[in-house]
């Protein structure tokens, strides 16, 4: 180790410094707000600013195991950017139910810590361990409304799910490092080519790609692996399921780009079929279930299971030939940040007062009763619809042209993702008519949102509609995260 | 630098839009005002578009480029040939006279208004778009306007109508995505990789024109195409969204929506779907052909069997539009002409029926045709436009109606003879069910549910009679001049056939 490696891996230790001066702040100043979300979100910008001076260069540390490139950079600011917008919208749900707000934002940020080092990990052991440190705080924001049986019941399920996923994960990367003798992703990419060109790939390696996909289906909830998703996503205090549907997402893509095209390019019309399988179900099935749900944070649950399914079209696109489908899935993992999260938002904003519950009752009228929440949640839901000129929009646009661009049997799969946007249509806009075609059933006192949650609210709105009329904005940052270390 | 009238046109109502948003709704009157003053701006300068228009030359006119997203030569690009000048022009028409027939709208009517701008803007951008991108954006945003309006301001079942309608739309329309994205990827290949041009329209229809697409893509992107654009037109079988849209719509939005909204699918199969994949629009030519007498036959009986005054009218918009598609792919000069002035006259008399039935409704709240009768009796104003809609809907000679359908029958009788006449008897059905219908509810004596309205029971007033009167003038105009459209589609005409007529791909 030198000072350089500390250079290259700045941004997460003082990510981890951060998360240690949350709670050191809430030793001195016990049970006062203000203080913790300075350190926060001061800290957070601080974080940014130094992944921001890393743009644009690259390197790595540690002898080889983590790298800085260009997604490292892409995907460390989305999720400082992530856990920013989390704690902006925490704060409203938090506080009405006596939860303490300093352990939720250290815990969530050592979560994002996990993220970040995915993102720059380019060995397979680094790369387990991060992702343990991504979602071992996972588990615990789910339980943190530990006196709520809802939230405990899905935070065991998540954990117990979860666990059992990173034992097959871990086992699947065992058995890669037993038939490549390397753990670095390279290496394993070299190594991998070689028996290629010799003809002497070996049947074990089989086992290893079934348990890692297996593992990263997971962690990503696709289908079949999708089981603890809704229930964990439902369970969860709303601020926490917001950030579960954006951040260990986005985490286990990364995962999928380091393991998948890092480290087993060579073997991609391999997992090519596996790719498409899975996406065709992970979006069918996403949808088909969501569109029966009367609950919006049960709803939402299934369709991020769905949104899942339309990146995977992305990475598919990729391994048929087609580079543009990886900068399709980074920019569609920044659309849908901005409109998942801020739909979210809008639930958590309802939710401010204790009792309310997400079902989808909850919406009537909301259009009449607060304008402003009404018409951006109404955003968010066209955008994860796909209706231009949204951000939505150009992702799954953005996708489909790399599929398109792939060919065979890519483009029946995204005439199906299509389809699915179609009927994905139904349960977005039944949420509208809710808001602005019906009554509300009782008179629910408008509970106006702090001044914070606005701003993220606004935030979250300004994206989704800025990166619709320019997505070109992002696409220069997607288009050169594309282009990673393998 | 010519003035950029197109985008001038395209950005008024969405200005108007804007302004709407920012009046406080506590003055409802002020908001109509503005809307409507804003959407007679537009159309002001459609009629100054529709006058600078150069007749003669083939091509299109007033372009503007500008690049938006460059990867993948994206731009904004638009340009008027004669019949996008004259969807324009409808456009704007229906759209200050919807927007002054929903004066009457108390509920909401900021929303309502904006809504209504908003959908102003995408119809406007629809016609003149010359970016196949560009195109389906504004495509969608006609989209979420008039979910809103039917479900929000429609009748008792406005939400099943309002999501049956967007559901229909957005299949096709996410289809066809996939075909335009497809199609442009097969223009960057030809092109050795560079994607300048990709999207656009006259670029891809010269490259189609020198058959460089090849026939499974034409019959792919053919398809998805057709699907979305038969959806909105709608031919059978995919018209089953329209009775129940058209039946729970406030009536301004059944106006749009019969009048513009509907044109959109014929204007992209003119536009789009013939040019870009030539040699799938023969290849299918006769089916299509054989669903829409399909349609011009069964919209005509079904509507005779229909006992509420709007759903009928919706009825024979599914017979009339068949016309419209018979019309463009008989692939002669008459049979476009025809179509391209049905097109025109169905929006103008199907839009005035709509809001005289709107008129009676607003009064009787029904819209049962058994329970009116001797309507004539106590709304004298209201039956002789009623009746006079009634006549120019069933193709009387002199006026506008008549025009369409008979230069439409002429140019399929060239091509096909058993299929011109099978649609001619149409012409004797559509004659029985308009004028059955308008028999049951203006002749006889006063019925008991009338009578029983009292004084409510008004005639028409002069609002109302504004909204009228502009229709009922071009509906004359056009029935004994129909050559100063036809002198205006002849460079269109031409310019499409000379694109159909590549057939090898």
């Amino acid at each position: 180790m030198s000072w350089s490696d500390v250079g290259t891996v700045a941004p997460v230790v003082i990510a981890v410094l951060v998360a240690m001066t949350i709670l050191v702040v809430d030793m001195a100043a016990p049970g006062r707000r203000g203080p913790i979300l300075v350190a926060a979100l001061g800290g957070l910008a601080v974080v940014a600013a130094a992944v921001m001076l890393q743009a644009g260069h690259t390197g790595s540390a540690f002898g080889g195991s983590y790298s800085l490139d260009n997604m490292t950079v892409f995907l460390d600011m989305l999720f400082v950017f992530i856990a920013a917008m989390t704690i902006l919208f925490a704060g409203d749900y938090l506080e009405p139910r006596g939860l303490p707000i300093a352990e939720f934002a250290a815990i969530l940020i050592f979560a994002v810590t996990g993220g970040m080092l995915i993102a720059g990990s380019t060995d397979l052991l680094l790369l387990f361990v991060a992702l343990e440190l991504m979602v071992l705080p996972g588990y615990m924001l789910a339980a943190f409304a530990r006196t709520d049986s809802y939230s405990v019941e899905g935070a065991i399920k998540y954990f117990l799910l979860g666990s059992f996923s990173s034992a097959i994960l871990l086992f699947g990367l065992a058995y890669v490092w037993g038939i490549t003798g390397t753990t670095r992703v390279d290496g394993v990419a070299a190594a991998l080519t070689t028996q290629l060109a010799h003809g002497t790939i070996q049947p074990g390696l089989a086992m290893g790609l079934a348990f890692m996909t297996t593992g990263v289906a997971f962690k990503m909830a696709a289908v079949p692996f999708h089981y603890w998703t809704p229930d964990a996503y439902q369970g969860s205090p709303t601020p926490v399921t917001a950030y579960l549907s954006v951040g260990p997402k986005i985490g286990a893509f990364a995962i999928a780009l380091r393991l998948f095209v890092g480290a087993l390019g060579p073997l991609k019309a391999d997992w090519l079929p596996v790719i498409i399988v899975l996406a065709a179900a992970t979006m069918t099935l996403g949808n088909l279930v969501a569109i029966t749900q009367d609950n919006v944070k049960r709803m939402l649950a299934y369709s991020s299971i769905a949104h899942t399914g339309y990146i995977l079209v992305g990475l598919a696109a990729y391994a048929g030939g087609q580079h543009s489908g990886l900068s399709a899935v980074f920019f569609y993992g920044a659309a849908y940040t901005f409109m998942n999260m801020g739909a979210f938002a809008v639930v958590t904003a309802l939710q401010k007062r204790p009792g309310v519950t997400s079902q989808i009752g909850t919406f009537a009228g909301l259009g009449r009763r607060d304008p402003w929440l009404g018409a951006l949640m109404a955003l968010f839901l066209l955008s994860l619809t796909g209706i231009p000129p949204l951000a939505g929009f150009w992702a799954k646009a953005y996708v489909i042209l790399a599929a398109v661009q792939a060919g065979g049997w890519l483009t029946a799969l995204a005439v199906l993702a299509m389809v699915n946007a179609a009927a994905a249509a139904f349960y977005y806009l039944r949420v509208v008519v809710y808001m602005y075609m019906r009554e509300p059933t009782e008179e629910v006192a408008p509970s106006r949102p702090g001044a914070l949650f606005r701003v993220g609210l606004a935030v979250a709105g300004v994206g989704t509609l800025i990166f619709g009329l320019f997505p070109a904005l992002v696409t220069a940052a997607s288009n050169a995260a594309s282009v990673f270390r393998g | 630098m010519h003035l950029p009238i197109l985008s001038l046109i395209t950005v008024t109502p969405l200005v108007g839009a804007l302004a709407v948003a920012i009046l406080p709704s506590k003055y409802p009157d002020l908001i109509r005002r503005t809307a409507l003053g804003f959407a007679l701006l537009a159309w002001a300068m459609s009629l100054v578009l529709l006058a600078a228009y150069a007749f003669g030359p083939s091509g299109f006119q007033f372009g503007e480029t500008a690049d938006w997203i460059p990867t993948f030569g994206i731009q904004y690009k638009l340009g008027v040939d004669g019949l996008s000048v004259l969807m324009v022009v409808l456009a704007t028409t229906l759209s200050w006279i919807s927007i002054l027939a929903s004066f009457r709208i108390t509920d909401r009517v900021k929303g309502y208004m904006i809504s209504f701008l908003v959908l102003e803007v995408g119809m406007i951008g629809v016609f003149i778009a010359l970016d196949l991108f560009l195109f389906y954006i504004f495509w969608e945003i006609v989209l979420v306007p008039m979910y809103l309006i039917i479900g929000i301001w429609g009748g008792a079942n406005r939400i099943y109508a309002t999501m049956k309608f967007v559901l229909y739309t957005l299949v096709g329309s996410l289809l066809m995505l996939v075909a335009i994205l497809a199609t442009a990827y097969a223009f960057q290949v030809g092109h050795g990789g560079s994607w300048s041009g990709a999207f656009d329209f006259q670029q891809l229809a010269a490259f189609a024109k020198a058959g460089h697409f090849s026939d499974n893509l034409q019959i792919l992107g053919f398809l998805a195409l057709f699907l979305a654009f038969a959806i909105k037109v709608p031919m059978f079988p995919f018209h089953t969204w329209l009775p129940d849209a058209h039946t729970e719509a406030p009536t301004a939005g059944s106006v749009i929506l019969a009048g513009v909204l509907l044109k959109l699918g014929a204007y992209g199969l003119i536009r789009f779907a013939v040019p870009l994949y030539p040699f799938a629009a023969h290849t299918f030519a006769w089916p299509i052909i054989v669903l829409s007498v399909i349609a011009i036959v069964y919209g005509a009986i079904v509507s005779i069997v229909q006992t509420d005054l709007k759903r009928l009218v919706a009825y024979s918009s599914v017979s009339h539009m068949g016309f419209v598609t018979l019309g463009i792919f008989a692939f002669n000069a008459t049979a476009f002409q025809g179509a391209v002035l049905q097109m025109v006259n169905h929006g103008l008399i199907t839009g005035g029926l709509f809001l005289l039935v709107g008129v009676i409704y607003e009064r009787t709240h029904d819209r049962t045709i058994a329970r009116m009768g001797g309507a004539a009796a106590r709304m004298p104003i209201w039956a002789t436009f009623f009746g006079f809609f009634i006549l120019a809907s069933a193709g009387l000679p002199g006026l506008s109606g008549f025009v369409g359908e008979f230069l439409v029958f002429v140019g399929s009788f060239t091509v096909a003879p058993a299929i011109a006449a099978a649609s001619i008897i149409v012409m004797v059905l559509a004659a029985t069910y308009l004028l059955w219908m308008f028999q049951r509810v203006a002749f006889g004596t006063v019925s008991e549910f009338l009578t029983g309205l009292g004084t409510h029971l008004t005639d028409m007033n002069r609002t109302e009679a504004i909204t009228l009167v502009p229709l009922a003038i071009l509906i004359v105009v056009l029935g004994l001049f129909p050559s100063l459209l036809l002198d205006l589609l002849r460079a269109p005409a031409q310019a499409f056939l000379t694109a159909a007529a590549a057939v090898h791909g």
